[in-house]
């Protein structure tokens, strides 16, 4: 299957914007997360088609998956 | 009443918003980066009364972006050197300061009276808190959050869980390791002062169950939805 990632903020340092990944099937968040690197506890939220999930949750064809830092300064 | 102050302001507030703004009163927990540009352009706008709470002091990194800290104003506490500015700017605001951290059980005293809190935070444990604390008591609550090039800025009212939805995981945010410039937190304190207004004059904020993702290196504004949730 095929999703759409985006990466937000400090997490595109050296990665990306957006680029298309081939998955297997049954494949969920913390597979994409492995080969860039992010460890599931440096995700502050990560949003499939909108929704907020956690790092189990598991893919579709065509989602579009959205990770993004904890930003916490003041 | 100086004549005139609040003549810029009209068009953009009717009469009657200026008024409901002359008679509110806001709380801003966090008296650095974001708080102190937040209480700054509360202050030229027009509340009645300002809670300031922070149990710091300003030190010298702070320069870079704190529109609180001068060079005289080091060592002082933050809310102190923003209460001196803060009445230079416009007497006319009642600014009361609180020299202490932000606690759960102290938020019944803190905001008391108040009519909206801004969180201004640094630490995403307390800002999980303050929004527990601020449904609690019925208050709306602008929240905002910088690091580097980029923060995030939303509304939470009592029922919403944005700020656990958003800063619930983890200890600390980029901003250890990426910094604050000057500019992120002045950009974002505004954005939080115009939602702020709305939420007071009793318009429809425009990030309710949603956040505004900035960032300020590529200029990309991107809104994301938190819709709610059965808790």
């Amino acid at each position: 299957m095929r999703v759409t990632v985006k990466l937000f903020a400090t997490f595109r340092d050296g990665r990306f914007k957006v680029e298309e990944r081939e998955l297997p099937q049954g494949s969920n968040v913390l597979n994409i997360l492995e080969p860039l690197n992010i460890k599931p506890d440096e995700v502050a939220i990560c949003l499939v088609n909108g929704r907020d999930v956690n790092a189990q949750h598991f893919l579709n064809d065509g989602d579009t998956i959205a990770l993004f830092p904890p930003v916490g300064g003041g | 009443m100086l004549e005139g102050r609040y003549v810029r302001n009209q068009e953009t507030l009717t009469d009657q918003d200026q008024n409901k703004l002359l008679a509110s009163s806001v709380a801003i927990v966090g008296c650095g980066g974001l708080g102190g540009y937040i209480a700054e352009e509360l202050a030229r706008i027009g509340v009645r009364r300002l809670v300031l709470i922070d149990g710091d002091r300003l030190e010298v990194s702070n320069l870079n972006r704190q529109i609180m800290a001068t060079e005289e104003s080091i060592g002082l506490w933050k809310v102190e050197a923003a209460r001196d500015r803060l009445q230079k700017v416009n007497s006319e605001v009642k600014v009361d300061i609180i020299k202490e951290w932000f606690e759960e059980e102290r938020g019944t005293d803190f905001f008391n009276e108040v009519d909206l809190v801004f969180d201004a935070l640094d630490s995403l444990a307390t800002r999980v808190v303050l929004e527990r604390v601020c449904h609690q008591l019925k208050l709306p609550l602008v929240f905002a959050s910088i690091a580097g090039w980029y923060g995030q800025i939303g509304v939470s009212l009592p029922g919403d869980f944005s700020v656990l939805r958003l800063y619930g995981h983890g200890e600390r945010g980029v901003e250890s390791k990426w910094g604050n410039p000057a500019f992120t937190p002045a950009v974002l304190a505004s954005l939080s002062v115009a939602e702020g207004v709305k939420l007071l004059i009793g318009s429809i904020p425009a990030l309710r169950r949603a956040w505004l993702q900035v960032d300020l290196l590529t200029m990309e504004f991107e809104r994301f939805e938190l819709p709610s949730i059965e808790p």
